[in-house]
């Protein structure tokens, strides 16, 4: 017995030290601790960029600490959901990194919560300056009831992007207005039959997007109610489930989940097969980002001498009395962690970063990453005129950052459930077609409403004590 | 028991059918994770793949610090298999081979805490080890360990009670104390149990993601079950690098179930834990 | 007695730091508001009202507790009809035994982590494993992962009509994928159950055969009441064990419950309340609701422990 014991237990440590042995002998990319060199002091940043926009980040970092000699940041990649969670947790656990860049809808509650440090209170008056400095919208990604929490870094812009080629074919032109969109749709793909492709889908967690095009407003600041189920809000979501009901809400489920899971096939709109100039849809709603892709994807193609489908973007149609250059911003941002140990070393680096009083810097980061600038200034770079003249679908985006109609998640406490629960009306409208909007509409604005009052009420409470 | 010779070949086509849909998962997912990206897009089923991309593994090695993750998945192994089977061996001898009052109760609440779920200490626990300073230390996860886990208490008390009192008297009457009892008979005699408490404590903490997920923020202490999951998100469309990845997380909990068959079935039939 | 102490210090230290302080705190900390940064406020029953409120309702904790409940329903009962049959068919005496053995129990042991990432791809309704064994057999595909309704539930009544009518047969959803996965790995009940059938003695079979008795009704007069206290066993175990999943749904779904929030189950709810929405009393008294429920389970499984005690010191 006790001899298959230790025989158990050698091949145990065998097999426990097999797999170090090996992985440091293919360890070329080992990847330790970087030192931080003497009398620099080290900025821990996190951020969630991977793939080649990790690159890009990098190259930041880099030239921030080739550029001075007082701070050195280490970048660490936290990609995945729930970053708000792990920084809270790092927060509430004590050791929190000295600067995080987010996306998400998180401003309003860390701020009264104190998990975030006010701008002011690290970048002086400087703070106010970058406001002036900034687009509207990314002020408006930045402060939270007047008063800077973040400073915006980058924005998302959506629009909508189809295959020219395609549309052609179908004697169509881009659409203006969601009569035109509709009848694209109807004309790709005519109701009541199953297709292998669509000509255009709406996905349900654009309800924000198309509900500011449709002229809805989420929440009013001044009497702090959700407006959730205003006429506008209805209608968007009623056109929305239109899709629902002519296509069947299971195909449109099945259909979708190819957009994410094809390996090696993110983005929809690009035809897989080698002999085919039309991919999955012929127009989709996404960001800035996909003009990459397309790119990436043109170039291939004419490198393999296949034929290539042109593809353009335009805004988001909307109706008669919608909004026009209308949508959704969110964008990248910098907060400082109650707690960091180094904030004016963070502060430095958000500065260098958006290019506040360096321009160039920001101009060449963006134009590398395919990024929104968040000021004129960085635009009117002429590096960044140089990158736009090549770029003229990317051009059509940053012009859209200039629109007074993109709006981003009302900055209130309680905006993470409010994003959460907007969204899943939008999914319980869309695969549920025949459902009322109204009463969907009725009873999210109900639970919003509770949660953003209880948020509030918790907050006043925190404010009373000493 | 089914034991009529007439009733073999049905039974055995029935295994047959079984075992094939329980270990089909596994075989596609070590085929999958050795076909190209644009193999596995045409065909991802066919069990043998038509070129044999072993720089998957290579390139799934590169794409996360595995390397990293990996010492660190054996550091916290390695802690916590010490840690559990030092005190629960210790806990387990004071339960069961020296008398006194009250041991009926702190067993009966060994017993108890065994079946309570986690939930309830998660939110304290998580203040109690920030509070002292661990958070975002691998000692978060491995501490604990060493103030005994119920399900081993519970199967190490089990085994020793049947270690026989005889052997124990003859120690006593050459004069060792409890502690020389503990450490020349039990333990010399409890080593298949004590085998099959560090084998669970390991597969357990190989596996653990809640842990990693709560206590630690800082990649370079992630260990494989968490950096894992991290790679999924940021990896959704590579899926031949997702698989080789799970295969390699998974093949050395496989070679050991393989080491160690027996003890894996003797543990779990005999308390009902998962490994 | 200071002996016997001092070797059980290790466990009694874990216990009051790890279980009694935690349990006091934590119910403490369900009677208030409490965002782990700022002090925790005072607010009596309300936590409690509020999950009682949310009962019966698609949201927060009646969402949770619905499709655990779900979830729990339909996994354990099938782990347990499962496991019983596999092991039967596993005991009989027949060449390759051991294999078919290993190659049952081999999924149970692959890290949830990893079997989380094999399914989403085995789930895939386009060109997953999983729905082209289903075109073989001739059924539609399935959403899976990419569903959020449901195989039973009232909606169901309306897509079999549907399916009447001719369109395809759409009917699980991400939570029997979940089930799916759960039964997949049912190997380590499938080892208990056959630890208690090579006890169950020979002489009932051979008495049971002198008779006349067929396969089946050997089956259902000596293996199944012989297994019933392991039977038993399991289910409280499976169902202790369900109530808690956690990794495979915060892998599955990204850490979200999506899609539609049908694989938001408690224990996820509970981690995204807490650390998400900054809620720790409505997480601590979600808890102890749960802790409540688990522990009336747990009473039964004592009040019955003479049955199956009275085998497992046999085995």
């Amino acid at each position: 017995m006790s001899i298959r014991i230790i025989l158990v237990s050698t091949l145990l440590i065998l097999l426990l030290g097999s797999p170090v042995a090996l992985s440091w002998f293919l360890g070329s990319q080992i990847q330790t601790k970087p030192i931080v060199p003497p009398g620099r002091e080290e900025v821990v940043f996190w951020h969630f960029w991977g793939g080649q926009d990790r690159d890009v980040v990098e190259d930041v970092v880099q030239r921030f600490n080739e550029s001075q000699s007082s701070y050195w940041v280490r970048p660490i990649a936290m990609p995945g959901n729930n970053l708000q969670a792990k920084l809270f947790l790092s927060v509430a656990g004590g050791d929190p990194p000295d600067l995080v860049n987010q996306d998400d809808p998180i401003l309003a509650d860390w701020a009264e919560r104190g998990v975030i440090q006010p701008m002011d209170e690290i970048g002086g008056a400087e703070i106010e300056k970058i406001g002036d400095w900034m687009f509207e919208s990314a002020r408006r990604l930045s402060t939270y009831d007047n008063q800077f929490f973040g400073v915006c870094n980058g924005l998302d812009i959506r629009a909508m992007y189809y295959n020219k080629t395609a549309l052609q074919q179908y004697g169509l032109s881009p659409p203006e207005t969601i009569e035109d969109l509709d009848r694209i749709a109807n004309t790709v793909s005519p109701a009541n039959e199953a297709h292998e492709r669509y000509a255009y889908l709406p996905d349900s967690r654009r309800f924000w997007a198309w509900g500011f095009v449709f002229g809805g407003d989420f929440f009013d600041p001044q009497t702090y109610r959700a407006n959730v189920d205003s006429q506008p809000l209805v209608e968007c979501l009623r056109w929305m489930q239109s899709f629902g009901r002519i296509y069947g809400p299971d195909n449109l489920a099945a259909f979708r989940q190819g957009d994410q899971s094809l390996p090696g096939k993110t983005f929809p709109l690009l035809p897989i097969e080698a002999d085919s100039v039309v991919g999955r849809y012929c127009l989709i709603m996404d960001g800035q980002w996909r003009v990459r892709d397309i790119f990436n994807f043109q170039n291939k193609r004419r490198e393999a001498g296949i034929a290539c489908p042109e593809y353009d973007v335009c805004p988001l149609p909307s109706p008669s009395n919608g909004r026009k250059n209308a949508g959704w911003v969110n964008g990248n941002f910098f907060v400082v962690p109650s707690g960091a140990r180094n904030s004016t070393g963070a502060w430095e680096f958000i500065k260098f970063w958006i290019g506040f009083n360096q321009e160039s810097q920001a101009a060449k980061t963006c134009a590398a990453g395919g990024w929104i600038p968040v000021s004129q200034s960085v635009v009117d770079d002429p590096l960044f005129q140089e990158y736009l003249d090549k770029n003229a679908m990317f051009a059509k985006f940053v012009e859209l950052a200039g629109s007074p109609n993109q709006f981003p998640i009302p900055q209130v406490p309680g905006a993470a459930f409010f994003k959460r629960t907007i969204e899943a009306a939008g999914y319980e409208a869309m695969s549920n077609p025949d459902k009322s909007a109204v009463e969907i509409l009725k009873s999210a604005n109900e639970r919003i409403q509770k949660h953003l009052d209880r948020a509030r009420e918790d907050l006043k409470l925190n404010e009373e004590r000493p | 028991m089914i034991k009529h010779r007439k009733n073999r070949w049905w039974i055995c086509g029935l295994l047959w059918v079984a075992s094939a849909i329980f270990s089909l998962p596994l075989v596609v997912m070590i085929s999958g994770s050795l076909k190209s990206s644009e193999e596995l897009a045409r065909n991802p089923y066919g069990l043998v793949p038509e070129s044999w991309s072993w720089n998957n593994y290579l390139d799934s090695l590169q794409s996360m610090p595995f390397t990293i993750y990996l010492t660190n998945t054996i550091l916290l192994c390695v802690g916590c298999v010490v840690g559990t089977t030092l005190s629960c061996a210790l806990v387990a001898y004071g339960l069961s081979r020296v008398p006194w009052r009250g041991r009926g109760l702190a067993f009966g609440l060994v017993v108890a805490t065994m079946l309570l779920p986690w939930h309830i200490t998660m939110i304290p626990r998580f203040v109690l080890i920030s509070e002292i300073g661990l958070y975002n230390s691998l000692w978060a996860i491995i501490l604990p360990t060493f103030l005994g886990e119920a399900f081993f208490i519970f199967l190490l008390r089990q085994f020793f009670m049947t270690i026989p009192e005889q052997l124990l008297e003859a120690g006593r009457i050459d004069g060792l104390s409890h502690w020389g009892l503990f450490w020349n008979i039990v333990i010399p005699l409890s080593k298949p149990a004590l085998a099959t408490v560090g084998l669970f404590q390991f597969v357990q903490t190989w596996n653990d993601f809640g842990g990693p997920l709560l206590y630690l923020n800082d990649p370079q202490k992630f260990p494989l079950a968490y950096g894992l999951e991290r790679f999924v998100s940021s990896y959704s469309d590579q899926t031949h690098l997702l698989l080789a990845a799970a295969v390699l997380f998974t093949l050395p909990v496989i070679i050991l179930f393989f080491l160690a068959q027996k003890t894996f079935i003797q543990g779990i039939s005999t308390t009902g834990i998962k490994g | 007695m200071f002996t016997g102490l001092l070797f059980c210090s290790p466990w009694m230290i874990g216990f009051l730091l790890l279980f009694v302080w935690p349990f006091v705190a934590s119910l403490y900390w369900s009677l208030c508001r409490f965002d782990l940064i700022n002090r925790p406020r005072w607010v009596g029953l309300d936590n409690y009202l509020r999950l009682v409120s949310e009962i019966g309702t698609d949201q927060g904790f009646g969402l949770a507790l619905s499709n655990t409940v779900y979830y729990a329903a339909l996994s354990v009962p099938l782990s347990v009809v499962i496991g019983v049959l596999l092991a039967t068919l596993l005991s009989a005496k027949v060449r390759g035994q051991s294999v078919y053995r290993t190659l049952v129990f081999l999924p149970s042991v692959i890290p949830v982590v990893a079997a989380s990432i094999l399914w989403l791809w085995l789930l895939d309704p386009n060109d997953g494993l999983i729905n082209y064994g289903l075109s073989w057999i001739g059924m539609d595909s399935q959403n899976w992962l990419n569903q959020s309704r449901s195989a039973f539930s009232g909606e169901s009544v309306g897509v079999l009509s549907g399916w009447i009518s001719g369109e395809p047969l759409r009917l699980f959803g991400s939570k029997d994928a979940l089930v799916l996965m759960t039964v997949w790995g049912v190997g380590n009940f499938v080892v208990i159950y056959l630890a208690a059938i090579s006890d169950i003695p020979n002489a009932l079979y051979e008495a049971a055969e002198m008779d006349g008795a067929s396969s089946i009704r050997k089956f259902w007069h000596i293996t199944i009441p012989m297994l019933s206290p392991v039977i038993f066993f399991n289910l409280v175990m499976g169902l202790i064990r369900s109530v808690q999943t956690f990794t495979s749904v915060y892998v599955l779904s990204e850490g979200t419950g999506q899609p539609g929030g049908s694989l938001m189950m408690l224990s996820l709810q509970l981690f995204l309340s807490a650390f998400n929405d900054f809620e720790m009393g409505y997480a601590s008294a979600m808890s102890w609701i749960l802790f409540v429920v688990l522990l009336i389970a747990t009473i039964v499984l004592f009040r019955t422990s003479r049955y199956w005690v009275h085998y497992r010191v046999a085995a």
